[in-house]
């Protein structure tokens, strides 16, 4: 961080996040950087392109230090007036600071505003801070001092009972205690022992490991470094979905630069230790992220899970000790290490310790990544952050925990986040996916859709989950087509109870989960399907009509101009009307009409 | 080390799995996609069996879980029946057509698929035939492809190089779902062609060119490929009845 020391220089940060870049962000990175060359700009500065900061919704964001000035959906044609007027002459560019909702008042850094302030973010520290491809970045904040730390001033199992001590829990998704899992591998004689980093994300929607892993490297490098000190491990692997090009990339440069810096391969920082880590680029299956599936993969087999009744800290990668966190979970070991463990054990709920990051998705104003304190309440995070529901609809039900998870309707959004609360729910945390949902969702088709994503995705290996999920998708479909029966419902509830009993690992477990919170929460739904048919939503088209309430048409003739059918008609500001004959239950009147004139009926 | 299962004391090898302490005090798990030639698979999930271990308690599959404490096993308790019954009722879903899974549907009292399934289907993915193949050296079928779209078959169905037309696949699996035809001199099976070689006393079939080959390279052994087993055994008796004058 040559800028910050640098007096009177200025640092602009460039959001190169996936998000950012798919809005271009690289244009305006490579415009400031040539313009502010080209131009004579008396003032010394520094343009690096960081990671992901999380609030995709206002992407591409340029960060200003040390003016602290925050722009938001910048383009290159923006460039040459943020050069002019903000670099060179200290004004600030109005139209492109984020415009607060309430207060409609500008606001000039993303630090005063409702979806940061409440963000506590230790995982995600130095993402949207560094350039992901510099190691002096990382290391001037603080990065490699926790190793350090660690070889010079701790024993193996002094490192282990810190980890304990701060009750770090897996964050992806099973929750299990991470200092545990180390010290079993740790107290096994057997060698070689193996450190994996489980970077095969595959929830829709979540993208909390990509952005670590593009925006933080090191981070992971590092957390991993430390273990094999705790266990004894002299090999790695960073098991990345084949998708995260740019994953791949940042962290073979992270892993090349570490060894050129001594902290991967012999004698790591004159220690004894010796480690290095690999990457290995996962074949696209969703079922890889299941550990023992993952660890067949990196063995050049198909990636089927199997029974875990002999843990892989005793028996794992090929047959030895291995240890197997996920992303955020490597991430948050430097931090521990650095500020020990009581500190991040004070963040927290009394069984989850420290914060958790979430991808927020759906039907929510500012969709992004946010990392809060675990306990966090559900309408903190979708209403305070999220800044609630857009286009004037109201809250129906958020999914939590990726496509295995549940569905949780507004009694319950007063739930504090954690582990053990989410499952309580019916619903779990998984790796952290949170997709916000409106009332213009069925609940029915909700459950149909994860069940079909799992029918593709589940390994198919063992018969409750293979055949379970063929059942419960082909009983769903039923219902959403208008066939179904009331004693559906009751063989859905026991085809998933043998799946959540029988099945041999967690994604044939928690893959009924979908069904059974949308059972528990919004049986009165499906029942309308059933028994009126009807979808109360009007998704399923087989059992929807829509027609306008002629009190609240205002004629604007919003519907007709948006129906490809052409089924609306009606003079201008009159009641339009829909000709059923015609209407094929597409829902583009109902999602485009602003006076709620167009019912479900 | 002693475990009990069934409230019946057991001395079991450590090690080895809970189906196998099971078998050899003769107490009978129900088990699909088991053989003790290849040992546990943990895929029909027919054998759950519930574990306790001091106050856990836990369902787990007695194919694939090593006994490595003293452990009280129940085989049959109302948990353990409702999770059979269903394995049953999803497996004659996915393969009505079959006479073996017609018996056991009826043997479990599975309630009626009211669903459209198809018809025709007879496998139920125990995968018995991959171990077999494997186990044979040939591995030239595999369960391809994932989630509800699994199924065995050869590399991109095609004719397998590797398959040497032993039919030992169809001979193991329990449901009938592999087709295997034989006419005068051809044996077809994974769309592949194969001479059969007949015996030359009796006729029966002997066996492919491929197969008889490859087990006279396995065993060393220059087999007399002219011959069935029977006939074969009955002249190798009239050989040595012929030294005894």
């Amino acid at each position: 961080m040559q800028a910050a020391n640098d007096l009177g220089s200025k640092l602009i940060l460039v959001c190169c996040g996936t998000g950012c870049l798919a809005n271009g962000s690289m244009e305006v990175y490579q415009s400031l950087k040539k313009q502010l060359t080209d131009s004579e700009v008396t003032v010394k500065t520094f343009t690096k392109p960081t990671g992901c900061n999380g609030w995709c919704e206002k992407g591409p964001l340029v960060k200003i230090m040390p003016d602290d000035i925050t722009y938001c959906q910048v383009k290159a044609s923006d460039v040459p007036a943020i050069v002019e007027k903000t670099i060179k002459n200290g004004e600030l560019l109005d139209r492109l600071l984020y415009r607060d909702p309430q207060t409609k008042k500008r606001v000039k850094s993303h630090h005063q505003i409702d979806f940061y302030k409440k963000q506590h973010k230790l995982a995600l520290r130095n993402i949207g801070e560094i350039d992901p491809a510099s190691i002096d970045d990382y290391v001037a904040r603080d990065g490699y001092k926790a190793l350090a730390k660690a070889l010079q001033e701790m024993t193996p199992t002094g490192v282990v009972e810190e980890i304990l001590a701060a009750g770090l829990r897996g964050r992806g998704g099973g929750g299990f205690p991470t200092g545990i899992k180390w010290r079993a591998a740790a107290e096994q004689a057997a060698r070689p022992k193996y450190v994996i980093c489980n970077g095969d994300e595959g929830d829709p929607g979540a993208f909390m490991d990509r952005s670590i892993m593009e925006g933080d490297p090191h981070t992971v490098v590092e957390g991993m470094i430390i273990c094999a000190y705790a266990i004894g491990a002299t090999r790695g692997f960073i098991y990345v979905r084949d998708e995260y090009s740019l994953a791949v990339t940042n962290l073979g440069i992270a892993i090349d630069s570490a060894r050129r810096h001594g902290y991967l391969g012999n004698n790591i920082l004159g220690s004894q230790l010796c480690f290095d880590i690999e990457i290995v680029r996962g074949g696209g299956a969703f079922v890889c992220g299941e550990e023992t599936a993952l660890m067949a993969s990196i063995e050049g087999n198909v990636g089927e899970p199997r029974d875990k009744y002999v843990f892989p800290t005793e028996k794992g990668l090929w047959g030895q000790p291995t240890i197997i966190n996920n992303v955020e979970t490597w991430a948050n070991v430097p931090v521990i290490i650095n500020n020990g463990a009581e500190q991040f054990a004070a963040l927290g709920t009394a069984g989850s310790k420290g914060t958790k990051v979430f991808s927020l998705v759906g039907k929510v104003v500012n969709t992004g990544l946010v990392e809060v304190p675990m306990g966090t309440t559900l309408r903190d995070i979708i209403f305070t952050i999220g800044g609630g529901i857009p286009g004037g609809r109201s809250f129906k039900a958020v999914q939590t925990g990726g496509p295995s998870g549940g569905c949780i309707p507004e009694s319950r959004l007063d739930l504090q986040v954690d582990f053990d609360s989410l499952l309580e729910a019916g619903s779990m945390m998984g790796s952290g996916g949170i997709i916000v949902m409106d009332d213009r969702t069925c609940m029915v088709e909700i459950a149909r859709y994860y069940v079909n994503f799992l029918a593709g995705e589940s390994c198919g290996k063992c018969t409750p989950c293979r055949e379970g999920i063929k059942a419960l998708l082909d009983t769903l479909t039923a219902i959403c087509h208008g066939q179904g029966r009331e004693e559906d419902l009751l063989y859905l509830e026991e085809i998933s109870q043998t799946m959540q009993d029988a099945s041999l690992c967690a994604l044939g477990r928690t893959a009924a989960n979908p069904v059974l919170s949308t059972l528990r929460y919004f049986k009165a739904e499906y029942l309308t399907h059933i028994r009126d048919h009807r979808c109360p939503a009007g998704i399923c088209r087989e059992l929807t009509e829509f027609e306008i309430d002629p009190a609240a048409c205002t004629g604007c003739g919003l519907c007709t101009k948006n129906c490809p059918v052409d089924a609306i008609s009606g003079e201008k500001k009159l009641a339009h009307i829909i000709d059923q004959n015609k209407c094929i239950r597409c829902g583009e009147c109902i999602n485009h009409c602003r006076f709620n004139a167009v019912l479900v009926r | 080390m002693r475990i009990i299962i069934d409230e019946k004391p057991v001395e079991v090898e450590p090690g080895i799995t809970i189906l196998e302490a099971a078998r050899q005090n003769d107490i009978d798990i129900p088990t699909l996609c088991y053989h003790e030639a290849f040992g546990g698979q943990g895929m029909c999930r027919m054998c759950m069996v519930e574990v306790k271990n001091g106050a856990t308690s836990r369902l787990v599959a007695s194919c694939t879980y090593p006994i490595s404490e003293e452990i009280e096993v129940s085989t049959s308790t109302p948990a353990i029946a409702r999770i059979r019954r269903n394995i049953i009722g999803l497996l004659y879903r996915r393969a009505p057509n079959s006479e073996f899974m017609q018996l056991l549907r009826e043997q479990y009292k599975c309630p009626e698929v009211r669903l459209d399934v198809n018809q025709e289907e007879n496998c139920i993915l125990c995968r018995l035939c991959v171990k077999a193949c494997e186990e044979m050296g040939s591995s030239a079928i595999a369960a391809v492809f994932r989630g509800t779209d699994k199924r065995i078959g050869t590399p991109y169905d095609d004719a397998a190089t590797a398959c040497i037309g032993c039919g030992a696949c169809a001979q193991i699996c329990p449901t009938g779902a592999i087709a295997m035809t034989e006419s005068e001199d051809r044996r077809t099976i994974w769309n592949k062609d194969f001479a059969l070689v007949r015996c030359q006393r009796c006729g029966q079939p002997v066996g492919t060119p491929e197969q008889l080959e490859y087990i006279a390279s396995k065993s060393g052994l220059a087999l007399e490929f002219g011959l069935c087993q029977e006939c074969r055994r009955k002249q190798a008796a009239v050989k040595v009845s012929g030294y005894h004058r």
